[in-house]
């Protein structure tokens, strides 16, 4: 597909002496393969993951884009197979995003939401997050920000869905060429004296000379390399566990399986992300060794662990990670019959009724019974069946089995590029999406921010097109990294901060967390990270904004959440002195940024709807002897 | 005939400083910082111009989406040719010229590196007044940022002006003598903040916008040539014998001409987001420093 035309020199103006020696020589055939060895593009984008097919669909959706650039997509992987995904209805993918308003506005905006499989997809119209070691809770709700029960705060979307969708769309426009099945071979840079563009060789002998090139190439992404942009960041220590969960429908008394749970333990947190009326899909960040462990149990002994990891106390919940490390230490994997026991012992020892929404030793006698014969569970109601138990809605609904074929764990990092644009001999060279930066899954935040990469990137593109720029100049590209750098490293700061204060095990946190004093605080935090998960709807976003651009509040919601994770560190020193008060303070001056940017729901500042009930017992928590009061059932 | 032309309004001195200097053309973040990234919005004003005219021109008719395509363009000056490849990119068949070689050579070899532009661009080294010796005539005259360098204004105005077709456009931009603009241009640009070369700009030189206007209104004249060109600052209106209604009507105040014959727009610096912005039309005080021009040659 050759969409610039030979270019049949057209000498128009008269003037003969002087003439430059461009117009002296006739003009090679730049665009065929067969002068210099290389196709002219204008844009390549290398990877054909989310990101870099929705920056080739919004660009082809461009009528400006498509009338006067080349577009070339190159994947490795077989795209076709993506194209022709059809998974069985309830069988869902283990790789999910919460796609927030703003994303899926992005994708509706390009035409290509209309060819997600909305069947497939799921609103979350709810969210419940707690503290690990204290219980303090939030919970709220899409009313809550202004939002629609219907739009929900996010729609939870299989990655494939998206892709797929995103791939029927580009059909539409032929005009973007996907090269697939074809890897990059190197990519060098073009003579000086041809400019230095790059030149992508591809491993079917192909060579694509392009004007830029756009590494949306993941984590350790070839055209960041190419381009000699430094990045930063580190490890987490901590491996994400994820699996597609099969459970019980909620029962009639309940609300539909539509809020997302997430539990922050001292590990990491663990997360249930409704996708259906029985399939949820589970991410688990926690310590390598222990993930190792969990993925060598047996997958009814991992259910059960995850029944558990949200509700039983931290104390016990310790206590069985340290049974499961030392049965895969020594061999002895631990059966499902074993694990029942002990966490039943230890429900027992808490002092936790057999029908209480706290307890998961039956749903784990089940599992045994039934083995990973999910399907066979259908009519066997062990929980949900008529009045359920107080708290029920707490607690994600409880799981009966895995998904097989869906159990997967990766690394976790936090790294950020120093840099979008390449510049000097990396020049015409720009990085969107985990190319760029990947952050800790637990705000569920990285494929969005790869997606306002790719919003902006291709807005930049089209505005320099209209100006007759160089859509490969820093020039043209300046304003994208302008827009996202400081955006995205606002939200990702105030990712890691979140993390790194969960899971710290530095004293004066942990006491301050036990006792509960800076729970407020935090979970004012959390509360702002999560309302941004959720996004607002287009139209509240124009609320402060300026004529013309939306104003997306994000940036300034992430800085107010940053600003509150530095407070907690910041005084973990006095708080011992100042005590309540203080928490108070910092909460109240979080709460007022929140309400500045509109977001603040009309309630109180006071995050904790259940903290009042937790607070008493949660005390004696870090002594690590008595489980709290407030996880006793109340009948 | 022709050394008149070839040298009338071409300042040897400062052709031999941009000479020098030609190699930073194409360097985003070095002498011409300041230009790549005003260039957006001299285009942006040229665009709105004539979608602006073809709207006047053809009510009712939606105007086309790239009011550039196809017609003939030259841009006087081109220096490394940054605006003369975004004009060719939108479509105008356009012709960049510059008094120094050396210029020329950098843009030419700049352009050929772009498999797009060897089509609708082309370069010369020559002056305006040579052109003036081809029938040629163009849709769409730009002369940037170069006023305030020649050595006779009012004789590269009628030039520029005799250049361009009946109906058509004349673009230019350049710096009001101000104080804010010596402040702005020389004595912050040139020797505190050190962006662009010491010598690049002389206060006295610099033109303001008022100027502009009232020569248009005077422009052409009809009366017997006059040799020799006024000293810089005061511009007197050079003879054109072919034709004789103003270009500006003559009684429209200086700063605010009819907004069908010719327009000024401020071109605001943003320190902050080190970029350039095209100031709201009638913005006060907006072209007391950078600014725009544009004034359309009457069609008879």
């Amino acid at each position: 597909m050759l969409l610039v035309p030979s270019s049949t020199s057209r000498i128009c103006c008269v003037v003969a002496k002087n003439h430059s020696k461009l117009f002296l020589k006739p003009t090679r055939r730049l665009s065929t393969p067969s002068g210099s060895g290389h196709e002219e593009c204008d844009v390549v984008i290398v990877g054909g993951g989310p990101a870099g097919l929705a920056l080739a669909s919004a660009l082809g959706s461009s009528q400006v884009v498509r009338e006067n650039l080349r577009v070339a997509l190159v994947e490795g992987g077989d795209l076709s197979k993506l194209r022709d995904w059809s998974p069985k209805s309830g069988a869902f993918s283990n790789r999910v995003s919460s796609l927030t308003n703003a994303s899926q506005a992005f994708l509706q905006g390009v035409g290509a939401w209309d060819f997600v499989d909305a069947e497939r997809t799921a609103p979350i119209e709810e969210m419940q997050v707690w503290d690990g070691i204290s219980d303090a809770r939030i919970n709220f709700v899409a009313e809550d920000l202004g939002l629609t029960s219907e739009d929900g705060m996010a729609r939870l979307t299989e990655n494939f869905n998206l892709q797929r969708a995103l791939l029927r769309h580009l059909n539409t426009f032929p005009q973007v060429e996907l090269i697939d099945k074809t890897r990059v071979q190197t990519i060098v840079r073009d003579a000086d004296d041809r400019g230095g563009w790059p030149l992508v060789q591809l491993d079917n002998g192909r060579t694509l000379r392009t004007r830029l090139l756009v590494g949306a190439d993941g984590f350790n992404s070839p055209v960041r390399s190419y381009a000699q942009i430094p990045s930063f960041g580190w490890s987490y220590d901590t491996q994400a566990i994820v699996a597609t969960l099969i459970h019980e429908p909620r029962g009639a008394f309940q609300s539909p399986n539509t809020t997302a749970y997430q539990r922050f333990l001292p590990t990491g947190p663990i997360a249930f992300l409704p996708l259906s009326a029985t399939s949820s899909s589970l991410v688990w960040s926690t310590k390598p060794g222990l993930a190792s462990a969990l993925l060598a149990s047996d997958p009814s002994v991992l259910a059960g662990l995850i029944n558990a990891a949200f509700r039983l106390p931290e104390i016990s919940l310790r206590y069985l990670h340290n049974r499961i490390l030392q049965g895969h230490a020594s061999g002895q994997v631990l059966t499902p019959a074993e694990i029942r026991e002990e966490i039943f012992w230890r429900e027992q020892s808490h002092s936790i009724d057999a029908h209480s929404a706290y307890s998961s030793s039956h749903a784990v006698a089940a599992i045994d019974a039934q083995g990973e014969q999910a399907d066979a569970i259908e009519g066997k109601r062990f929980n949900n069946a008529g009045i359920p138990p107080e708290d029920a809605e707490l607690f994600p609904p409880l799981v009966t089995s895995l998904l097989p074929g869906t159990v997967a764990s990766f690394p976790l990092r936090f790294n950020h590029t120093e840099t979008y644009i390449g510049e000097g001999s990396g020049s015409r060279t720009v990085l969107v999406g985990d190319a760029a930066h990947t952050v800790h899954p637990l705000a569920g935040q990285g494929l969005n921010l790869g997606l306002a990469d790719v919003e902006c990137l291709a807005k930049c593109i089209e505005n320099a097109l209209q100006q007759g720029g160089d859509i490969g100049s820093y020039t043209a590209l300046m304003p994208y990294a302008q827009e996202r750098y400081l955006k995205n490293h606002t939200v990702m700061s105030a990712i890691d901060k979140l993390h790194k204060i969960y899971t710290s095990t530095a004293e004066p946190v942990v006491w301050a967390r036990s006792v509960g004093v800076e729970v407020l605080n935090e979970l004012d935090t959390v509360k702002a990270a999560l309302m941004l998960t959720a996004g607002a709807k287009q139209n509240q976003y124009n609320r402060n904004g300026a004529s013309g651009e939306q104003q997306r509040p994000d940036a300034a919601m992430w800085e107010a959440a940053a600003k509150g994770v530095e407070s907690v560190v910041a005084a973990n020193n006095t708080v011992k002195v100042l005590g309540r008060g203080l928490a108070g303070m910092v909460g109240m001056g979080l709460y007022n940024l929140l309400k500045e940017s509109g977001y603040a729901p009309p309630s109180t500042p006071s995050a904790t709807s259940t903290n009042d009930r937790h607070a008493n017992g949660s005390s004696n928590d870090s002594n690590g002897s008595v489980p709290p009061d407030s996880t006793q059932p109340r009948k | 005939m022709s050394l008149r032309r070839l040298y009338s309004t071409v300042n040897n001195a400062e052709i031999a400083h941009f000479s020098k200097l030609s190699a930073h053309w194409w360097d985003e973040h070095g002498e011409f910082a300041f230009l790549h990234k005003m260039n957006p919005a001299r285009v942006q004003f040229i665009q709105q111009k004539l979608k602006e005219i073809h709207h006047d021109d053809h009510p009712g008719t939606p105007a086309p989406s790239n009011s550039l395509k196809g017609l003939d363009a030259l841009d006087i000056g081109c220096g490394g040719g940054l605006l003369s490849e975004s004009l060719a990119r939108l479509g105008a068949n356009t012709l960049g010229i510059d008094a120094s070689e050396s210029n020329i050579s950098i843009a030419s070899h700049h352009a050929s590196h772009d498999p797009k532009l060897s089509r609708s661009l082309e370069y010369q080294h020559t002056t305006s007044e040579s052109l003036l010796d081809h029938p040629k005539r163009y849709d769409i005259v730009c002369s940037m940022e170069v006023l305030e360098h020649v050595n006779n204004p009012a004789l590269f105005l009628d030039t520029c002006a005799q250049l361009v077709k009946p109906g058509g456009h004349l673009f230019l931009s350049t710096i009001a003598r101000t104080p804010l603009s010596d402040f702005l241009t020389i004595f912050l640009a040139e020797h505190v903040l050190r962006k662009v070369t010491v010598g690049t700009h002389t206060h006295s030189k610099f033109i303001n916008s008022t100027e502009l206007v009232s020569f248009f209104q005077k422009y052409p004249r009809s009366k017997p040539k006059t040799e020799s060109g006024s000293s810089s600052g005061e511009l007197s209106t050079s003879p054109s014998d072919t034709d004789t209604v103003p270009w500006i009507s003559p009684h429209s105040p200086a700063n605010e001409p009819m907004r069908t014959q010719a327009e000024i727009r401020g071109l605001i610096y943003n320190p902050l987001q080190a970029n350039w912005y095209l100031a709201p039309r009638g913005a006060w005080a907006a072209a007391e420093c950078n600014y725009l021009f544009w004034v359309r040659k009457p069609l008879v």
